[in-house]
């Protein structure tokens, strides 16, 4: 680590350098690092030698431009601060202490701009420094006339095509600057609002030479570290292994997910969770949801009725089911009541027309037969409000009603109720109203996120990054 | 020394070429950049013989911008001296201490 103050006292020597010759596995990245970061190497057809990442204070600037030095690999960056010195940075970001020390610093707070690109000389002559980072460019740059800054912008970018290194501008200037037209690529971080929480999000400008199929991202600083993520991608369900059961937290049910258990705490017996969803949640979120309470209450050895979500695939649902668990207790004691299916109203003796309270009464019987086999006569009722809505849309009251009537008849057992309500569902607020918790799922950039109104908590990123059944929620910070 | 000075009657040669680096470089890299450059390659005050300095360049600045900056420099000098620059043909690539070789011996006669 070398930690420098004063650039223009002498050159740098081969000894400053230590861990020079360290790998750092991004060797075959090198024209891809600032990419390989952003999670856009795939897209990346040409190099991108010079960004500038722009946004307010406090979006994030900093530990996005620490990340792609830290791609640069051991002994082969440097950090030059005009805003902090080395000390600070490392307690206000400690996830990052060991990549600035494994890194040139330069602390230019008190140094002019000749003294600055000499030293950036010194680092690109000998071509081995792969990545600088100018924490803040404008601190230096406002010193100068705007033709003067130009023309240092200008031998910045000479040295660094020169030299194959990658230089990171970071600047807190809104509006488009000199810097603006010359840098191969622009990020702007920013701090947005919703659902009365913040989320991280980044828009990438411009990307020389890469074809961006997505501009904007959202991102989380959880403990110091940029994560970004991607679109929502449907879960590999050939990957399912035989479940690990969870058991009881306490008196609540687990939900059959570690992710869930730890935003929820749990289900209380005789409690109703309202999952909320926008239009556009895929189906296969909602379904992680969905299924893990199900597989882990049958898997307890209780009983589980299922009234899917509409589109939702009986057989395909069967079928991970079955994979998760042993065929008998699907068979015995789940019940999956698909009302918009004939089939299943024929099976139930049901007419075409039947109405809500006859559905509400094959539950409750379902329920009852269900509550025998269950080892401690508790059931997990999973219904789809939006399927019911469907069905009885010119009888809303009717439904409306017979829900109630459930709510407060489960609030007296020792089961557990989970609804799914999209969120335009005309009887959505009397629902809400009346549910003991409540969580939200919308789509933003194309990611899924996940909130509890109540109770309430931070927003989540919802993605399948293991187990295919289950989700993995990750804190946006 | 000042880079906007212009040859006089009194300026010798050394001068004058050390004048037009020093506005060659400027006009192209500012004046923090032309300063850099200069205190990099330990040429404040000497100036090496052009051969050196294009080496140096060329290490700093790889072949294109180095050529830009001699450019540069060889029109600031040809300015000084009150020259025609279509005397000299630099539009392309050129070589650098040659043509330095060849204003200094014009300017001696």
């Amino acid at each position: 680590m070398t930690t420098r103050r004063n650039p223009g006292l002498r050159p740098l020597t081969q000894a400053d350098r230590q861990g020079n010759t360290a790998g750092s596995g991004a060797e075959d990245l090198a024209e891809t690092r600032i990419a390989t970061v952003l999670g856009l190497k795939q897209f990346t057809q040409r190099p991108v030698r010079t960004l500038l990442i722009k946004g307010l204070a406090g979006t994030g600037k900093t530990i996005v431009a620490l990340e792609i030095l830290k791609a640069a690999g051991k002994g082969k960056g440097a950090y030059i601060s005009s805003r902090v010195p080395k000390e600070l940075l490392e307690a206000h970001i400690p996830a990052m202490k060991e990549t600035l020390d494994n890194q040139d610093f330069l602390d230019i707070r008190l140094e002019d701009a000749t003294s600055v690109l000499d030293f950036v000389m010194q680092l690109t002559e000998p071509k081995k420094v792969r990545t600088i980072v100018f924490d803040s460019w404008d601190g230096l740059a406002k010193e100068l006339d705007q033709r003067e800054r130009l023309r240092a912008e200008k031998t910045l970018m000479a040295l660094a095509n020169n030299s194959g290194a990658q230089l990171i501008f970071v600047s807190e200037e809104p509006g488009a600057t000199t810097i603006d037209y010359l840098v191969d690529g622009i990020l702007e971080l920013l701090r947005v609002e919703e659902q009365d929480r913040a989320v991280r999000e980044f828009i990438i400008h411009k990307l020389r030479g890469t074809k961006i199929p997505q501009h904007k991202y959202l991102f989380t600083l959880l403990e110091g570290k940029f994560t970004f993520f991607g679109p929502y991608a449907i879960p590999d369900y050939s990957k399912i292994g035989k479940f690990a059961q969870r058991p009881d937290i306490d008196e609540s049910y687990s939900f059959g997910s570690g992710a869930l258990d730890r935003l929820f705490g749990g289900m209380i017996p005789g409690s109703t969770l309202a999952i909320e969803y926008d239009e556009n949640v895929p189906y296969s979120a909602l379904r992680t949801i969905e299924l893990p309470p199900i597989i882990n209450f049958l898997s307890m050895g209780r009983s589980a009725i299922l009234l899917p979500l509409p589109g939702a695939n009986d057989e395909g649902t069967n079928s991970i089911l079955t994979k998760a668990l042993d065929e008998t207790a699907v068979a015995d004691r789940l019940r999956i009541l698909n009302v918009v299916r004939t089939s299943d109203l024929e099976t139930t003796n049901l007419p075409k027309s039947a109405t809500p309270k006859e559905i509400h009464e094959i539950v409750t019987r379902e329920t009852t037969r269900l509550r025998e086999k269950s080892k401690d006569r508790s059931v997990l009722l999973v219904k789809s409000v939006s399927a019911l809505e469907n069905l009885f849309a010119s009888d809303l009251d009717s439904l409306l009603e017979v829900t109630s009537q459930e709510i407060i008849t489960l609030a007296q057992s020792h089961d557990a109720h989970i609804l799914f309500l999209p969120k335009d569902s005309p009887i959505r607020s009397r629902i809400l109203s009346m549910s003991s918790s409540y969580a939200r799922l919308f789509v933003r950039d194309g990611t899924v996120l996940m909130f509890g109104v109540k109770p309430h908590t931070g927003v989540y990123a919802l993605q399948h990054l293991g187990d295919p059944t289950s989700p993995s929620l990750t804190q946006l910070v | 020394m000042n880079a906007m000075s212009g040859t006089s009657e009194t300026e010798d040669f050394p001068t004058t070429f050390t004048n037009a680096v020093h506005g060659g470089l400027d006009k192209v890299l500012g004046q923090s950049g032309a300063a850099a450059v200069l205190s990099h390659m330990k040429m404040t005050r000497n100036l090496p013989d052009p051969a050196e300095f294009h080496k140096k360049l060329l290490a700093l600045f790889g072949e294109k911008a180095t050529l830009s900056l001699e450019r540069a420099i060889v029109k600031d000098l040809v300015r000084r001296l009150e020259w025609a620059l279509e005397l000299l043909s630099i539009e392309g690539p050129f070589d650098f201490s040659a043509t330095m070789l060849k204003i200094q011996k014009r300017a001696k006669a």
